[in-house]
């Protein structure tokens, strides 16, 4: 039991230094795109820190004040229902409880709670921005659902920790080569999850400035921000377990989550940005096609 | 909701703390973007890659609640104090401003205007001037850098010498804001 | 194409005054009484339909306010300017507004600047650029500028000024002249 909680709250901890400074690194290598310097690796532990000893005076209601604790709960439950390393029982954490279906609730839960926090802090930007992001939402979790579904069905277990399983032999029996379209959409539905461009119209920094934390100040945005980077790794993965084959190793899972992490940064930083409608279009006709051809492929 | 009193000074227990604090409040400063006068036309290139003040931590925030540092950006009409006032006191705690060219010290070539201000430290709690008319990007950075190591070294008080002398700062300005329509305390 | 407008003010204001005339471009002097007729004629008879400006101009050694209209025919590319002069007591000149809602906000801004009023314009009074303005209005030239801002924004040091002849010599003089340069190559 105390090795189990140990290991949660390792895992919490771990997540929350890697997401973070992922982020840091995601921000230096942008900045190189751009051809910047950029700011320090551990600019995200500063800025954190200054966050947390900021002073707080804004009080918008009840639900402001849950949102950012509706995030990181989202963020906590996806991270610990994921098997970290294939082999090593105690990182397993508290995988045998839910599915899969779960788990794309949970993540649709936080954002949720996230949208109704800041729906409750009143600024007009942040409502249209929630409205933006729950429209796109409902975009790309279709393919997203459909895709897992195709991979559900085609290994005959909505467990996660069968399908993590069902991959072990060799690269050839992950799911990204088993279900090539289904693995496509999915990863198509991986940039508007991250925010990332040409999907980044939640956050869109030059109308509605920087969306659903307009009005977040001091405390409750370093929660926010970590929550933001406990969710981050959280996708990374639940990504990495359902089409990477999960991590044999600690090395393989910190390679594989960067790799798969850097994917949206790149992309982000070389495109501009699509309107809501021009990115519901996309993610309900491409991804949605490609997780459907997988889909109808298993049944038959 | 409202602070009504002066913020208590560190004790010794807290002065590591602080003192790391201070680190990190130095390099992550974020910037109100509001722009006062002719000055904000060159805080622009400060984002840009020739100048690049993200690598000193410095970013733009679009709103004062997240913001630590406002910088009025060259003259000052009483007009627009109105509106510094209100988002300077909606930052939260610790904050800072930044006042850029000379316009700002002693009214620089304004200075016998029917409209903008002298001497902005009557108004304002200023922690760092930047001269020039108006200040080049390097001078800016420059200015920053002299904040940067103000506030490590702890002595970047400009927020609570505000609040301690709230009624001096008041009268000063209520002189120039006839219709003073802001509440009495905006944080 | 100005030859046609030149033609109309000759038939129906004998007594315009011609103050410059080019190929484009006509400005025409009228009296206060005729001004409104003036436009009205420019903007239905002569094609000059567009309102770009309302200028004022304090001249206070006549006693008078220098109003002009300047308006712009877009098809033909002519700008035709008409002045009038009313008197600068109680100075009141007829609104625009109905004819072109947009001149509504020049006139404001004049009101404002200069306290001329505009009967007829239903926006008179609201604030435009000046919050609460009590004094006299600022552009007119009996305000006294550096008076007020001494008043109100309080004391500033003059400038310093400093005669560079004084530290430097007659240099640029020195220079030009075949001695200067000579002496100049002999250093």
């Amino acid at each position: 039991m105390f090795a189990n909680f140990s290991s949660i709250a390792l895992t919490i901890l771990g997540a929350l230094t890697w997401g973070l400074l992922l982020g840091g690194i995601s921000r230096s290598v942008t900045a190189r795109i751009h051809g910047r310097m950029g700011p320090r690796v551990t600019q995200n532990f500063i800025d954190l820190w200054k966050l947390f000893r900021k002073t707080s005076s804004i009080h918008h209601g009840g639900m402001f004040w849950m949102a950012p604790m509706f995030r990181i709960t989202g963020a906590i439950c996806v991270l610990i229902m994921v098997p970290l390393v294939v082999g090593q029982n105690i990182t397993y954490n508290m995988s045998f409880a839910g599915d899969v279906f779960l788990l794309i609730y949970i993540m649709f839960f936080g954002c949720l709670g996230m949208a109704l926090g800041a729906g409750n802090s009143g600024h007009p930007y942040a409502v249209i921005a929630v409205s933006r992001g729950l429209a796109q939402m409902s975009s790309y979790e279709l393919s997203f659902s459909i895709a897992v579904v195709a991979i559900a069905v085609g290994l005959h277990t909505f467990k996660i920790e069968g399908i993590v399983a069902a991959q072990q032999a060799g690269i050839t029996s992950w799911n990204i080569f088993r279900f090539p379209f289904a693995s496509a959409g999915a990863l198509l539905a991986f940039l508007p999850m991250q925010m990332a461009y040409p999907f980044g119209i939640v956050l869109a920094p030059q109308e509605i400035p920087i969306g659903p934390p307009t009005e977040y100040s001091s405390r409750m945005l370093s929660f926010m921000f970590s929550g933001r980077a406990l969710f981050g790794v959280a996708k990374l993965i639940l990504f990495v377990s359902l089409l990477f084959g999960g991590a044999s190793s600690w090395l393989g899972l910190f390679v594989k989550t960067f790799l798969l992490y850097m994917y949206p940064v790149v992309v982000s930083s070389v495109f501009p940005r699509f309107r809501t409608e021009q990115s519901i279009r996309f993610l309900w006709f491409i991804p949605t096609t490609l997780a459907l051809v997988d889909l109808v492929r298993v049944m038959l | 909701m409202y602070c009504n009193q002066p913020p208590e000074k560190p004790g010794n227990k807290k002065e590591l703390l602080e003192k790391i604090t201070n680190m990190a409040r130095a390099n992550s400063l974020w910037v109100t973007a509001y722009g006062t006068g002719c000055g904000s036309i060159e805080l622009r290139p400060l984002g840009t890659s020739r100048f690049d003040m993200e690598r000193f931590g410095i970013a733009m925030r679009p709103t004062p609640r997240q913001a630590d540092v406002l910088i009025i950006s060259g003259y000052l009409a009483t007009k627009t104090l109105k509106r510094v006032i209100r988002v300077y006191e909606q930052i939260q705690d610790p904050k800072y401003i930044i006042a850029l060219g000379s316009c700002t010290i002693n009214g620089g070539m304004y200075f016998d205007s029917y409209n903008t201000l002298n001497v902005l430290d009557k108004y304002l709690p200023v922690d760092v001037y930047v001269m020039g008319c108006m200040p080049r990007p390097e001078a800016i950075i420059d200015g920053f850098s002299l904040l940067m190591q103000k506030i490590k070294d702890g002595r970047a008080h400009g927020w609570k010498h505000y609040k301690e002398n709230l009624d001096y700062y008041r009268e000063n300005q209520k002189k120039i804001i006839t219709d003073w329509d802001l509440p009495d305390y905006n944080w | 194409m100005i030859d046609k407008v030149k033609n109309g003010f000759e038939i129906r204001f004998p007594l315009y005054k011609l103050v410059r005339e080019q190929h484009n471009y006509l400005h025409v002097k009228v009296d206060m009484v005729s001004a409104m007729d003036a436009i009205v004629m420019a903007k239905t008879s002569l094609g000059h339909n567009v309102l770009q400006l309302i200028s004022t101009v304090d001249r206070i050694e006549d006693g008078v306010f220098q109003i002009t209209w300047i308006l712009e025919n877009y098809g033909a590319c002519t700008v035709l300017l008409i002045s009038a002069d009313f008197p600068r007591e109680n100075c009141l000149v007829p609104s625009l507004s109905q004819i072109w809602p947009a001149a509504s906000a020049f006139e404001r801004e004049i009101f404002e600047m200069y306290g001329i009023s505009f009967p007829g314009n239903p926006r008179e009074g609201e604030d435009f650029l000046l919050e609460s303005w009590k004094d006299t209005p600022p552009m007119r030239r009996d305000f006294e500028t550096e008076e007020y801002a001494m008043r109100v924004f309080g004391e500033r040091q003059p400038r310093e000024h400093i005669d560079p002849r004084q530290y430097v010599g007659d240099i640029v003089g020195e220079w030009n002249t075949p001695m200067g340069r000579k002496r100049k190559e002999e250093k």
